[in-house]
């Protein structure tokens, strides 16, 4: 517009009309311009107010943008962070599938195994009812083994018992006789037939006793434990031996100590065991210059130990092992049944004991038994009135 | 048998002891019956008396009665003694009987033998020894004949107009 008042200067000036036209679109213009202006300057002032929203906003954005890269830079963290996990997982996983591949291997292996357990157990199984077929069998035989050993003890114990036997008997017969010829006599006084019968009742008890011992040891009974007192085991075994150790001029002494050793097992069993020691220290000592056999006895703290030693030629070393082996003997063919030491062994052993043997050059044997006593509470052995002590 | 009998059992055990002297003192009228337990025991007794007969057992602790039996032969030769085995011994018994027993009792004793064989064996010594008492007697006798044949023949001899043979 402001190229329209310019243009036409010389016109008003020529003609007034034409300058007050002019003059009106001047001003027109002039408002126009004003009103232009005054539009323009709101519009700047809208512009500045927009404008300071917008720093504003930048400043906003800017902080944003600062906070972003912070954000940003955690983010970056993460993702490390993320990326290592990954990576580590990664590896867990690749070391997992490993795992799961040798376990599934393993699983393999162990149906396997199972399968050969289950074939391993059934034939464990047959040989378990095998086994106990066997240890039945071997426990049978080990009876008729002891049984055996008993009656081989008592074979070889007959000369002494027939001997012991004899005398009673013999004296039996002479008391009887003496009192039938006093009878006979007519002999008026009673004191004497009776004191003749008295005696001959004696021997009858004598004789009773060795019979009935004989066959309590000889007996096939079943096999019980009971405590069981030691010291009557011993003076019962020697008992039986004492005719045959006397004649032998062998001396017998016997040292159990204060103590009444009572232990957990089978009297006739444990007898044996004393017979079997009591004859191969006999046999032992037959050449030697003194003959002497001694049995001694400690008891300690839940055992009793006791040594059975001889005066005789002792075991030829590298025997000691042997001699507890069934039929193994040292005595002349016929003379031992090799038996006597090996069931020795085998009673001990199953009372829950041991037996050794020392014996050192030139000296005799000793045989060392250690047993388990009785656990305490236990009821006390039956006291044997009967037993008679047999030293000489 | 007149004049009192001694003799005497060796035994270790007391009860035969008790039974066979009764036994004898019974079956035996008049017998003196000695004991001894042991071998040792019976030579004591041996050493200061000279018994009719000796009855020992054959089966003692320490010396036995074949060893006593020998000991007797030697010290006492002529008392007879019995030696008392078990039953079927009978290697013993010849040995007893080797070693000069006159007889062997078995046990279980039968007292009626026993007494027999006792008695035999003291009739046997007491015969023995009258025997020899007569033989001394016998030999004197022949000495003293001896002398008086010496002594006839020396007066024969001497005799006027007798030629020397």
């Amino acid at each position: 517009m402001p190229e329209t008042a310019t243009e036409h200067p010389q016109t008003a000036v020529a003609d007034p009309g034409a300058a007050v036209t002019a003059e009106q679109r001047l001003r027109a213009h002039v408002e126009t311009l004003e009103r232009r202006l005054r539009k323009r300057d709101e519009q700047r002032r809208a512009m500045l107010h927009i404008m300071g929203d917008l720093s504003e906003f930048n400043k906003r954005l800017a902080n944003q943008r600062k906070a972003m890269l912070h954000v940003l830079a955690d983010y970056e963290q993460d993702r490390r962070r993320l990326a290592h996990q990954t990576e580590r997982l990664d590896s867990s996983r690749r070391a997992l599938l490993h795992i799961l591949q040798d376990s599934h291997q393993d699983k393999l292996r162990l149906e396997a195994s199972r399968k050969a357990m289950i074939h391993i157990m059934g034939d464990l199984r047959e040989t378990t009812a095998e086994m106990q077929r066997r240890e039945q069998e071997l426990r049978d035989k080990q009876e008729q083994l002891v049984q055996a050993g008993k009656l081989a003890t008592l074979g070889e114990l007959t000369t002494g018992v027939a001997h012991e036997l004899n005398n009673p008997l013999n004296n039996i017969g002479l008391f009887v006789g003496n009192a039938v010829d006093l009878i006979e006599l007519a002999v008026t006084e009673k004191g004497q037939i009776v004191r003749e019968l008295g005696h001959a009742m004696q021997q009858v008890s004598k004789a009773t006793e060795i019979i009935s011992h004989l066959r309590t040891f000889g007996r096939a009974a079943p096999v019980s434990r009971e405590p069981t007192s030691l010291r009557q085991v011993i003076e019962r075994a020697l008992s039986l031996m004492r005719e045959q150790l006397r004649l032998r001029e062998i001396e017998v002494t016997v040292d159990l100590g204060p103590e009444e050793p009572v232990v957990l097992g089978n009297a006739i069993q444990l007898e044996q065991v004393f017979i079997n020691l009591l004859t191969n220290a006999r046999d032992a000592v037959a050449e030697a210059p003194r003959k002497a056999i001694r049995i001694a006895g400690s008891t300690g703290s839940g055992a009793v130990e006791v040594s059975l030693a001889d005066t005789g030629h002792g075991i030829p070393s590298g025997l000691e092992q042997r001699i507890f082996d069934p039929f193994f003997t040292t005595k002349e063919v016929g003379k031992g049944t090799g038996l006597g030491l090996s069931i020795t062994y085998g009673i001990i052993k199953e009372h829950g004991g041991t037996i050794s043997v020392m014996s050192p050059p030139g000296e005799g044997a000793t045989f060392l038994i250690h047993l388990p006593l009785a656990p305490a509470g236990t009821k006390d052995p039956p006291h044997d009135d009967d037993a008679e002590r047999p030293h000489r | 048998m007149t004049t009192t009998l001694s003799v005497l059992i060796v035994d270790d055990d007391p009860a035969l002891l008790q039974a066979l002297p009764q036994a004898l003192r019974l079956r035996m009228g008049g017998v003196t019956v000695e004991t001894a337990d042991s071998a040792a025991a019976a030579l004591e007794r041996i050493a200061v008396q000279d018994y009719d007969a000796i009855v020992t057992d054959i089966k003692m602790p320490g010396m036995d009665g074949l060893a006593l039996l020998a000991e007797i032969r030697t010290r006492r030769p002529d008392t007879p003694t019995l030696i008392i085995t078990g039953h079927g011994e009978n290697e013993l018994v010849v040995r007893a009987l080797r070693g000069g027993a006159c007889d062997f009792i078995q046990k279980p004793i039968d007292r009626g033998y026993f007494v027999a064989a006792l008695y035999r064996a003291i009739w046997a010594h007491v015969q023995n020894r009258r025997v020899k008492d007569r033989q001394v007697a016998l030999e004197c006798c022949a000495g003293e004949l001896e002398r008086i044949l010496d002594g006839l023949e020396r007066e024969l001899g001497a005799l006027p107009g007798r030629r020397a043979p």
